[in-house]
């Protein structure tokens, strides 16, 4: 019965793969016992990071703190579809990271949590004599978020969460402009450089149906990183045309996208379970990426690059098994449709459908304190495009093994049961 | 933070984890029904990579023909040889040097950008004839009417540095002893240029066309043929290219016919001068105005002027400053005289003669199953403006991108794109698959 079940699993995610399925600049690294079960925590409350996943879990944990970090190489990869030129994007660490810390109120039905996650983010760069140079040669784009949260326990199945979001982020972009002086020798380049900020807020919902089933479902709201004042620099301009590429400052925004999500988990027997999460995410939202220069001028006009992302579908499905009272192994697989048409996959994020494979464990060191990692596996399908504004024409394929590592101390209750917080 | 990242990267690096990437592999390039053992590009200064006003040592290494070889080497292609010129600045074929670009002020104290001979002698035109016989017989001025001319390579300088016997060897013997597998072949253009870049002073269908003048179509049509129909019977395969009108190149696109920009005053000031002198089909309003040109049809004791009209097109040879502060092409005594622009009558040879040449090219293309370059409508896209990897490039003088400081030539990057629509064409013609050039790997404009 219960290997029939993975076997429509794949099937059905295999199907998916061939179809259009999808990530754009989120991140899907949010918390450590998560990525284990392909970042599965909607419907299943593992730990604090349900401040992120479904805030309404912070009815159903015990006192503590959760912080974790992975580790992301990405490796990209341009094949010109006109000239057969390959040139692999530079070498590049990121490091998403999480902090969750949760409080019960005592003698109340409240709880309260604090998250501290990097849910958006994305940075490429490239060799400085790529053909694209004229589109990018580096981008970087970060969003951390603050999130305070609070619970409310309606009854011994069911809770409801809202947070409230603030997010610090920045973006940095630099590429090359096609001027060439004699002086100078090298081309000359721009370098856009801004903090930018927003807010919004994270509302759940999770409910228990007898002792083996759970489910939740939750949204997160837009938040709209709106950068103003950020400093606009060029290098390398000719001399005669030094008036025309002023360092001026600009303003521009992104807006991170609103999200829906819904998931289950179901207990098949006292040391295994399985959960399935589905994330919706309102891309559409981001339709195109403009830059408001403080000044003007023949050469350096305000412009706006279309995106026109489209809505976009994750699948996620994951299982854990606890062979020991002190040791949880998990695994999981997830399909992540893109939000980018063909027509406008931009060097900034090569983008595409994502298929991932998760690994991940849980050690409990002493009754309150463990050591949770994950490693997953993702593969950007291949992906041949000629953008209609920049007329870049080639394929994108990315590859990345993402390991990562947390560490969770529990305040209240030791653990008791292998599975825990079920 | 760079020394967390590459703390990162370095363990990243230990456990292996960059091991996993994506190998995304190209196609193989395959020569089709084509054989690039010999190549041989026969044409002009367009062939030569003539730009910047001189055939120079740094301009023949972005000759397209030389680019097309280097891609032709991926499916068998064997030796190029250019004839380089010495290093140096350059040869325009009289002594003077490339132009660059350099700042001044001009007469109304604006900072701008012209252009002048770089300092320094010529490049020497010496015959480097031992050196040859060269695959890149790219001869700057030649004509479709020169190919089979022996005496020709005694008056062409550039012909002259190559051939085996300057005075008996013609373009055509030079080209056939080479025996070539393969010929791209862009000739045309001079035949009509030099008439044009002289603003129509020569005479047209002369029996014997000098430079200047505008050729007979059939002996334009009649001299590619006689090359073609050798080549083709040797075996060889080939493409052959027609010719960009000159509507399309920045040196006559530069100035427009109206430029001359009037307030309501003075728009009337001139209509009284013009009254008075009896000038009277001749009206001035606010805004734009056409120049005024010498038109020796016009009835007038001694004033035979007009003004220009929509379609005649002005040459970027009239001087900024006169126009600009020396009342030129306002003032009715200045005029701008017939070698500062091409009149409706010249355009419409111009025209008409570059369209019926781009008949008979395409005539030639299909009678000998041969490839058709049609740069005529390729160039038109330089008009129109486009985008190659997020370079915006048209046919603006400086600031397209494309063309070289003499506003007739291409640039590198400029002729790296008629070198791809040349691999466009014969990959079509000969099923082959030959990868296009980088363009953005080959220069600009380059600024003071």
């Amino acid at each position: 019965m219960f290997m029939k079940k993975i076997a429509l699993l794949a099937v059905a995610l295999a199907g998916m793969y061939s179809s259009a399925f999808a990530g754009g600049f989120k991140i899907g690294l949010q918390g450590q016992k998560q990525i284990g079960m392909a970042h599965v925590g909607i419907g299943l409350v593992q730990d604090a990071a349900t401040v992120y996943f479904n805030p309404a879990g912070l009815s159903f944990i015990d006192n503590q703190v959760n912080a974790g970090v992975s580790i992301i190489v990405p490796r990209t990869q341009f094949l010109d579809a006109n000239t057969n030129i390959s040139t692999y994007a530079v070498n590049q660490a990121f490091s998403p990271f999480s902090l969750y810390a949760s409080y019960a109120l005592p003698n109340t039905p409240l709880s309260v949590g604090l998250g501290i996650y990097t849910p958006f983010g994305s940075g490429i760069k490239y060799p400085t004599n790529w053909t694209g140079r004229f589109v990018l040669t580096d981008i970087s784009l970060q969003a951390v978020y603050f999130q305070p949260t609070i619970a409310y326990k309606v009854s011994d199945n069911l809770s409801l969460g809202a947070g409230f979001v603030y997010s610090s982020g920045g973006v940095i972009l630099e590429k090359q402009i096609p001027l060439q002086s004699a002086g100078a020798g090298a081309e000359a380049g721009a370098a856009l450089d801004g903090h930018a900020n927003g807010w919004g807020y994270n509302l759940g919902a999770y409910f228990k149906a007898g002792e083996n089933f759970s489910g939740g479902i939750t949204y997160h709201s837009r938040v709209d990183m709106k950068v103003d004042d950020g400093t606009a620099s060029f290098t390398n301009i000719p001399t005669g045309l030094a008036g025309s590429f002023p360092n001026t400052t600009f303003d521009t925004e992104l807006p991170l996208p609103s999200e829906l999500g819904v998931g289950v988990a179901y207990k098949l027997n006292k040391d295994l379970l399985l959960a399935v999460d589905m994330n919706y995410t309102f891309w559409n939202s981001f339709q195109s990426l403009g830059f408001d220069y403080q000044d003007n001028t023949d050469k350096l006009t305000d412009d706006v690059s279309p995106r026109n992302y489209e809505n976009a579908l994750a699948v996620r499905a994951g299982m854990q098994w606890c062979p020991t009272k002190r040791l949880a192994l998990r695994t999981g697989i997830f399909y992540d449709q893109t939000p980018v048409q063909d027509e406008y996959v931009n060097p900034e994020l090569p983008d595409n459908d994502k298929l991932g494979v998760t690994l991940g464990f849980s050690y409990w060191l002493e009754d309150r304190f463990s050591i949770d990692a994950s490693l997953m596996y993702e593969d950007v399908a291949r992906r041949k495009t000629l953008n209609t504004e920049t007329q870049i024409h080639g394929t994108y394929g990315t590859k990345a093994i993402i390991p990562g590592i947390g560490l969770n101390y529990l305040f209240g209750k030791k653990v008791e049961k292998s599975v825990n917080n079920f | 933070m760079k020394a967390i990242n590459k703390l990162i990267l370095a363990a990243v690096f230990m456990l292996g984890l960059n091991a996993c990437k994506p190998n995304l592999e190209g196609y193989l390039p395959l020569p089709g029904d084509a054989n690039f053992t010999t190549y041989v590009a026969i044409g002009n200064s367009l062939t030569a990579g003539y730009a910047d006003g001189a055939l120079s040592a740094d301009g023949q290494q972005y000759a397209f023909p030389l680019m097309l070889a280097e891609q032709f080497a991926l499916v068998g292609g064997g030796e190029f040889k250019v004839p380089y010129m010495p290093a140096g600045n350059g040869n325009n074929g009289s002594g003077v040097t490339k132009r660059i670009l350099y700042y001044l002020t001009n007469c109304a104290g604006q900072a701008t950008i012209g252009s002048r001979p770089a300092s320094g002698t010529a490049s020497s035109l010496a015959s480097i004839a031992n050196k040859g016989p060269f695959n890149l017989m790219g001869i700057p001025g030649a004509r479709a009417v020169d190919i089979s001319s022996g005496i020709y390579s005694s008056l062409n300088p550039f012909l002259n540095r190559i051939v085996e016997t300057p005075g008996f060897n013609s373009i055509l013997t030079e080209v056939l002893r080479q025996n070539p597998t393969f010929f791209t072949l862009w000739l045309g253009s001079n035949d009509v240029l030099g008439f044009a870049t002289s603003g129509g002073l020569g005479s047209i269908d002369p029996a014997i066309p000098m430079p200047g003048d505008l050729s007979a179509v059939n002996q334009v049509a009649g001299s590619l043929t006689v090359l073609v129909d050798s080549l083709v019977r040797r075996g060889a395969k080939g493409v052959i290219a027609n010719i960009p009108d000159v509507t399309a190149i920045p040196y006559f696109n530069t100035s427009p016919y109206n430029g001359v920009m009037l307030s309501k005053g003075a728009a009337d000031t001139l209509n009284q001068l013009y009254t008075q002198l009896g000038l009277t089909h001749i009206t001035w309003k606010e805004g734009a105005n056409p120049f005024i040109v010498e038109d020796t049809t016009v009835a007038h004791p001694s004033l035979r002027v007009r003004q220009a009209r929509a379609g005649e097109l002005m040459l970027i040879t009239i001087p900024g400053d006169s126009l600009r502060c020396a009342k030129w092409g306002v003032d009715p005594t200045k005029a701008l005289t017939d070698e500062y622009f091409l009149d409706t009558d010249e355009m419409q040879a111009i025209l008409s003669h570059t369209a019926q040449y781009n008949a008979a090219i395409a005539n030639i293309a299909s009678t000998f199953n041969i490839g058709l370059v049609d740069m005529n409508a390729y160039f038109k896209k330089f008009t129109a403006g486009f985008v190659y990897n997020g370079v915006k490039l048209n046919a603006e003088y400086i600031s397209g991108g494309a063309f070289s400081v003499d506003a007739v030539h291409p640039n590198p990057r400029g002729y790296a794109l008629v070198a791809n629509e040349f691999i466009r064409v014969i990959n079509a013609k000969y099923n082959a698959s030959i990868p296009d050039v980088e363009v953005t790997k080959y220069p600009g404009i380059i600024f003071p």
